[in-house]
């Protein structure tokens, strides 16, 4: 009986603060929110907004470029990398999408984008990491390119993005516009620490393929 | 009033007697652990990208984060290589012996360790998919989600057998097993890695604590005092978890349903035409320009989708009506797998789904699956008879190994191996 009385209010209470936490700001969450928390984070965090309320209507195509110092000496900037057309081409026709592939990057970016505020300026914490996480992950993508050419190496990157309204139905009659809006951050020295690992983890790679 | 109070009573006694939905639990059991174990094979070669110690989200990254939240991942304790191919080859092996229903507790809680030390080692990799997986492998934890469809239904029907022969069965691996998780256990704990967040470590033991008391009240006789009151506890538990289980589904599509109602383009109609040409979700360019070509159809499809997600929770009430919508969102999740590339995605959701499933259905797919095998073994018609017997579509048992024994007599007449671990010591 004792455990039966424990388990059922354990089971409501768990389902009351999931719900609370997948339900909008409300008058409980603004009184408990912490009590909601506390209990939800880290384990129990989830989110349901699938496609929701609204799905995705623009393409945010993500870029980058990088400033090599080369073998002779010189310092020569690249073009830019179409990094998201990348994850574009390695997704069509393949029925099994890798999550390096289709999470990675996009998600990547909108953690930088929610970190930020409009000046592109880190906020707390998880400001500082998505910064050093896109640092990372452009040293992997170039050096999966060969962007730095043979004895070359990446002193600074800059990323844009590219953000493009998904043409509406033609049946809607409605008309957005065709012009991409382009958000260009700043250059990004390159630390020895953002480059150890995955200019080696690019050779383990490069050695399995 | 005599009524109402026969009625609570006969329901405590339901929830108390049986650990209910033998076959929800198992095909829920074998749903998840597939879907992770294909991810994880799938993933093989990107592994290092996702998890590994040079992931361009770096050890020191996930490191930071995780002392900000406390989460739980066995990736943290050392960011070598070999640890990080010890525990990826961890989670492979638990995935394919839960789905095989080995030891299916401990193996259910190893699961668990599994996808949360790869999914809280970098967040940012993770989708919907993921979450859904990382919620269920801790609900399963306490389900007895082995009663039927697994290794451990076979070994307590042929340790019953045995002991009605006069054998005695003595069970080594599981307090073998014990020992090396209660090891284990110990050294991580005061070595400092179960130092974030309660929640999990307290799980550990505390399953690590129920299996250790499992054991020793399992070697008392069938009908004695502690031994009922553990089952009683076990199947309570077990209940609930599954409530949870199903709750948390309905919360998936309330939230998913609710929330895009408010959305402007749900309500004109188009909303599924855009994620259709977005390029991340449109693996087959030629097969999204078609499907999204009608608007009619984009309109139909729209609102049919936020119908039956918004509807779902509340046709629970109603068996058929539950079915059939059941059937659509498995189809429309299976359509999505193909159509938005997200074969994990969906099949974490149909398995997710598949909590719903009548028994009745469940026990005949059963069957086909025993027969198919059988078939495919080569063996000769002579067992097969005895499946088809077994999974017939038959009234509810009382759960517990005697549902299990009906069910499973097909995968057991098949396989015919294993006469070794025939005690019923570790099932809890």
């Amino acid at each position: 009986m004792v455990a039966l009385a424990v388990v059922a209010v354990a089971v409501c209470a768990h389902i009351g603060l999931v719900f609370l936490h997948v339900a909008p700001s409300n008058t409980l969450t603004k009184q408990h929110g912490d009590v909601v928390d506390e209990w939800v984070f880290p384990e129990f965090e989830q989110n349901w907004k699938l496609f929701a309320p609204n799905p995705l209507q623009q393409n945010v195509s993500v870029q980058v470029r990088a400033e090599v110092s080369t073998a002779g000496g010189e310092i020569r900037t690249t073009g830019w990398y179409d990094l998201s057309a990348e994850d574009g081409r390695a997704i069509d026709g393949n029925p099994l999408p890798s999550h390096t592939q289709q999470n990675e990057l996009r998600r990547a970016w909108d953690f930088f984008v929610a970190s930020h505020d409009s000046d592109d300026r880190p906020v707390g914490l998880r400001g500082t990491l998505s910064e050093t996480y896109l640092r990372r992950i452009a040293l992997l993508r170039l050096d999966r390119d060969g962007a730095a050419g043979p004895g070359g190496v990446v002193e600074r990157v800059q990323y844009r993005s590219r953000t493009t309204n998904v043409e509406p139905p033609p049946w809607s009659g409605e008309k957005v516009s065709d012009r991409p809006i382009v958000r260009e951050l700043p250059w990004w020295s390159v630390s020895a620490e953002n480059r150890g690992a995955s200019a080696g983890q690019a050779e383990r790679e490069g050695g399995a393929a | 009033m005599n009524a109402a109070v026969l009625c609570v009573s006969r329901g405590i006694a339901r929830v108390t007697g049986a650990a209910l939905g033998p076959y929800q639990t198992a095909v829920i059991r074998i749903g998840f652990s597939a879907t992770w174990l294909l991810f994880l094979l799938r993933e093989l070669p990107h592994r290092g990208e996702l998890y590994g110690p040079d992931s361009p989200w770096s050890h020191d990254l996930a490191e930071q984060l995780i002392a900000d939240n406390g989460s739980f991942t066995a990736l943290m304790w050392s960011d070598g290589r070999a640890w990080f191919e010890i525990v990826y080859a961890l989670a492979v092996l638990s995935s394919v012996l839960l789905l095989l229903g080995w030891r299916t507790r401990t193996m259910s809680v190893l699961f668990m360790v599994g996808v949360l030390s790869l999914q809280n080692r970098s967040v940012f990799m993770g989708d919907g998919g993921d979450n859904v997986i990382h919620l269920m492998s801790i609900y399963l934890v306490l389900t007895r989600c082995g009663q039927v469809w697994s290794l451990d239904a076979r070994r307590a029907r042929r340790a019953a057998a045995a002991r009605a022969r006069g054998e005695r069965v003595a069970d080594r691996v599981g307090p073998v097993l014990w020992c090396a998780s209660g090891f284990l256990l110990l050294t991580v704990t005061l070595a400092g890695g179960l130092d974030g967040d309660w929640f999990v470590p307290a799980l550990l033991w505390a399953v690590w604590l129920a299996l250790g008391v499992w054991w020793a009240v399992g070697r008392s006789a069938e009908g004695s005092q502690p031994r009922i009151l553990l089952d009683v506890v076990t199947n309570v538990v077990h209940n609930g978890a599954l409530v949870v289980i199903m709750a948390e589904a309905c919360l998936i599509y309330a939230t998913a349903g609710w929330y895009k109602i408010q959305g402007s383009r749900w309500q004109d109609g188009t909303a599924v035409y855009y994620p259709l040409h977005l390029d991340y979700f449109s693996p087959w360019p030629a097969l999204s320009d078609a499907l999204a070509a009608n608007g009619t159809m984009v309109m139909l499809i729209t609102y049919g989708t936020v119908a039956v997600q918004v509807a779902f929770p509340f046709t629970l009430f109603n068996r058929r009506v539950k079915n059939v919508l059941l059937a659509a969102m498995m189809i429309e999740h299976a359509v999505i797998a193909v159509t938005l590339g997200l074969p994990f995605f969906s099949l974490a959701m149909i398995a997710a789904d598949a909590v719903f499933l009548p028994t009745s259905f469940l026990r005949r797919l059963g069957g086909w699956a025993a027969r198919a095998r059988g078939r495919l073994s080569g063996r000769g018609p002579a067992g097969n008879p005895a499946d088809g017997r077994a999974t017939v579509p038959g009234p509810r048992t009382r759960a517990g190994t005697a549902g299990g024994t009906a069910g499973t007599a097909a995968a057991g007449t098949a396989d015919g191996k294993d006469p070794e671990h025939t005690r019923v010591g570790f099932r809890a």
